[in-house]
């Protein structure tokens, strides 16, 4: 049975509701939301636990192992909800992928979940403990939230690949021609590929405490010599996490599959210059102050992060377009109000209502004792209660609507 | 046609993959009704202790915050998304339905859901830093985003019931879906949950507060709110029970009601003199007591109703045109789906789905067995455990543990052929797809004719519920 007919009738009979590329760019874009924090949480985790292990050289190091603890439980919430859009979008288009390696992996895909939830509380438990003079053994909840975090990472990775070798899933379904319902298998790592984007956490979490040293220092109550520790570490982490991702990165390149044409691709080399410039920008001068130890790094390495989005995206479609599937033949059948109303939520609740949030954040956290809003972010919270007030007012008024329409015509 | 865009199957023996979903959904139900019900008394609170200067009630709202940020967004974010891995592994095709006709409004909760993460964070931590009227529009604007993905959700659950009429199958609009006849009924009863369970989580919190001035004034503010929520629940359940399909009302009258009415009139009780009880006696509110209480009504109170609105979809999973075994069940023109039933009666199971091994597309003497057992799987698992004693609906004891191939063979031939009973899918075969499930149905019940759990009554067993007395 030709496999490529086969995913192209495992699509869904109802179609997309808007041209596949739309969803293809959000899928892009929103998984760089989500990765980033993903490497935020694991690197500060990861630099939380050896800070903690490391508190009798200095209090700086406790300082930044309870920081750090505090970063790690905040970014997991964010890498979990930001993980829903890439998901969401890439079920659109790539549904018969991505359903049909979960269903082979059942067991891992649920077991995601209890471990995650394990993690999380595991976490929960060493920030809450983690204090001045907390006991050696609470790493051990760190250590656990750690690598079941790092396993989480390891079932998505296995997931996604999985959904890349399509000609492979009856063998692993039905090994000899006897079916296995029990799902009981992860059957794919490329562990170059694992290595190379868990790795990422590494040169990420310097270049947030590169950004952290620039944030805090309008503080009078974060002392110079304290973000100088930070400062440093920073860069030393990224220049060294940078240099030494070029590694699994090349690996990665060197088992991509042969006649592909992926390894003559552009942007997989794209991705190591850039590995190579961050790590070279990243040795630069001590004593300089603007180029290196503001938000530029960041951005940076956000850049980076949406070249490997883009370059995750070419490889799955290098991987799937010689078999027959492409996106672009996906039945469309646009659904104007729905669209409407994504694009009106995410600009006036993810805009207005997020960005409050976020302003107020930002502002709060570099202000010393109480803040209080200016005017135009006072403004800005009416504005955000305002259009929740709207959206749901309208929401519930074209319902009715509806509703009646459908009911009574 | 020779193939049907079916996936293939993952079946957890023993509890069946329905019981997975089952176990995660009432998590995140009560993990996330609790924190909306909760996003709304913190936004009351706050402004009745920003008019009554009384900033004292902000340290209940700091501490109720803290344990929602680990009981709902921790437990409640990732059961969210749980959800959906366990109804992809579980119902892949049903999955896929509700995305490609809701990927719009799904995205646009989506964006409220990040929005709200960022808010709980926050407003538990700018309580106190930021000026208080600024804390307040955060707090008000949480719980208005908190309620709207509320909104969004409802209308894709009770889709999943039925759109209520004949435009959506026309249409295929992704709003006649949205605004079905269930939407408000289900928005409704959700709603008034979500204030008895913010309040019963309150208690809780509550019970930890030090100040006893402080216990009663919170107390004694939670607990009516509780009781009117769950007033409003109550009767919007009832109007919920109006709108639903005629296949709903036979699965609740012959299945649901007889096992759990009782149960579920016992929690509404408990709940409330729990509730008038705490506004009563604030003082005697304790922990262990208010503790035990939330777990009992969590789990005997949610269990039972997310367990009836699954069941009472059956056999469909989706909008009533897509059966639980990933069959679609009906023509919708308005997307240009057409039916299965009748190409699965033509060709059967076997040919059509592209993940049967080959030497398994052809029932033979040597191979009917394996072939039956594959079959049954992937017409039967989504709905029943196929192990006797399995606690979801289990095979063996539906058909009274019968060995009779026969028999078994002529209910496959019967009620389920033409879709005569209400609540099951019609599921026509080939012949020899028939006899290879009897004959695989019979080999389970024979491993348990030395001591069956109760006695035989095929008759009764294959016999449409309409015949029955």
């Amino acid at each position: 049975m030709d496999i490529g007919t086969v995913m192209n009738t495992m699509r869904d009979p109802a179609g997309v509701p808007a041209q596949p590329v739309v969803f293809q760019i959000l899928m892009v874009l929103t998984w760089v939301l989500h990765i980033e924090f993903v490497h935020l949480a694991l690197g500060a985790a990861g630099l939380a636990i050896f800070a903690f292990h490391r508190r009798r050289h200095g209090p700086h190091w406790e300082r930044l192992s309870l920081a750090l603890t505090k970063v790690a439980k905040v970014a997991v919430s964010l890498l979990i909800v930001l993980g829903v859009g890439p998901l969401l979008f890439t079920q659109v288009i790539y549904d018969p992928q991505w359903y049909t390696s979960n269903v082979l992996s059942g067991r891992w895909a649920i077991a995601f979940i209890f471990t995650l939830i394990v993690a999380y509380c595991c976490w929960f438990a060493f920030y809450h403990a983690n204090r001045a003079g907390a006991r050696r053994y609470i790493g051990v909840y760190a250590w656990i939230a750690l690598v079941l975090f790092c396993l989480d990472g390891l079932i998505m990775h296995a997931l996604s690949y999985q959904a890349l070798l399509p000609q492979q899933w009856m063998n692993w379904y039905a090994p000899g021609g006897v079916v296995d319902t029990r799902g009981a298998a992860l059957h794919a790592i490329q562990w170059p590929r694992y290595v190379f984007i868990m790795g990422l956490s590494v040169p990420g979490i310097g270049l947030f405490l590169i950004a952290y040293a620039r944030y805090f220092a309008v503080r009078a109550d974060y002392e110079a010599t304290w973000l100088d520790f930070v400062r440093m570490l920073g860069r030393r982490l990224a220049r060294w996490g940078f240099a030494l991702s070029i590694i699994p990165m090349l690996a990665w390149q060197a088992v991509l599959p042969v006649g592909s044409g992926l390894l003559s691709d552009p942007i997989g080399w794209l991705i190591v210059a850039i590995l190579a410039a961050m790590a070279l920008w990243m040795r630069g001068d001590k004593d300089a102050k603007d180029a290196t130890h503001g938000y530029l790094p960041l951005a940076g390495g956000v850049a980076l992060l949406g070249v490997l989005a883009i370059w995750r995206e070419v490889i799955r479609v290098h991987y799937l377009r010689p078999l027959g599937y492409d996106i672009q033949t996906y039945k469309v059948q646009v659904d104007w109000p729905s669209t409407v109303l994504f694009f009106a939520t995410l600009a006036g609740i993810g805009g207005l209502v997020g960005g409050f949030y976020l302003l107020l954040l930002y502002r709060s956290g570099r202000t010393q004792g109480l803040y209080t809003a200016d005017r135009s972010v006072s403004r800005m919270g009416t504005g955000a209660v305002a259009v929740l007030g709207v959206w749901i007012a309208v929401f519930l008024a074209y319902g009715i609507a509806i509703s009646v329409r459908d009911t009574f015509y | 046609m020779d193939m049907l865009g079916m996936y293939p199957t993952f079946y957890v023996p023993g509890i069946g993959t329905a019981w997975v979903m089952g176990i995660i959904g009432v998590i995140h139900v009560v993990a996330s009704h609790t924190s909306v019900g909760a996003s709304f008394l913190f936004a009351l609170l706050e402004t009745r202790a920003w008019r009554e200067k009384k900033p004292e009630l902000l340290v209940f709202i700091k501490q109720y915050g803290m344990f929602l940020l680990v009981f709902s967004y921790i437990i409640g974010s990732i059961t969210g998304p749980g959800i959906w891995y366990a109804i992809t592994v579980a119902s892949p095709r049903g999955v896929s339905g509700l995305i490609h006709n809701f990927v719009w409004v799904w995205a646009s909760e989506w964006v409220y859901f990040t929005v709200e993460v960022i808010g709980v964070y926050a407003l538990v931590y700018l309580l106190g830093k930021i000026d208080p009227k600024t804390h307040l529009k955060l707090t008000w604007s949480f719980a208005l985003a908190s309620w709207a993905t509320m909104l969004l959700i409802v209308g894709i659950l009770s889709f999943m019931m039925w759109p209520g009429n004949d435009r959506w199958y026309r249409t295929g609009a992704t709003s006649d879906a949205f605004f079905n006849v269930n939407f408000f009924a289900q928005l409704g009863t959700r709603t008034g949950a979500m204030f008895v369970m913010a309040a019963l989580v309150g208690l809780l919190v509550a019970s930890r507060l030090k100040d006893a001035a402080l216990r009663r004034s919170v107390v004694r503010f939670l607990a009516p709110i509780g009781l009117l929520g769950g007033l409003f629940a109550v009767l919007m359940f009832l109007y919920y029970l109006r709108t639903l399909p005629s296949n709903a009302i036979v699965m609740l009258n012959t299945h649901l009601l007889p096992v759990y009415a009782k149960a579920m009139v016992e929690v509404f009780t408990v709940a409330t003199l729990w509730l008038l009880f705490a506004w009563w006696r604030p003082h005697q509110v304790y922990t262990s007591l208010a503790l035990a209480m939330f777990a009992f009504i969590a789990v005997f109170g949610v269990w039972p109703e997310e367990r009836m609105r699954e069941s009472m979809r059956k056999p469909y999973v989706a909008g009533q045109y897509i059966y639980g075994n990933q069959v679609i069940a009906r023509d919708v023109p308005g997307k240009g789906i057409a039916s299965e039933v009748d190409t699965v009666a033509a060709h059967g199971l076997l040919k059509l789905n592209p993940f049967v091994p080959t030497q398994l597309r052809q029932v033979t003497d040597a191979n009917e067995l394996e072939a039956g057992k594959l079959l049954t799987k992937m017409a039967c698992a989504n709905c029943h455990s196929l192990e006797p004693g399995g606690p979801l609906r289990n095979l063996p004891a539906k058909l009274h543990y019968a060995t009779d191939e026969d028999m078994i063979a002529a209910f496959l031939r019967g009620p389920l052929k033409y879709g005569s009973q209400p609540y099951m899918p019609r599921i026509d075969l080939p012949d020899d797809e028939v006899r290879a499930i009897a004959r695989y149905l019979a080999a389970v019940d024979r491993t348990q004719t030395a001591n069956p759990p109760s006695g035989p009554q095929p008759l009764a067993a294959i016999q449409p519920v309409s015949m029955r007395k």
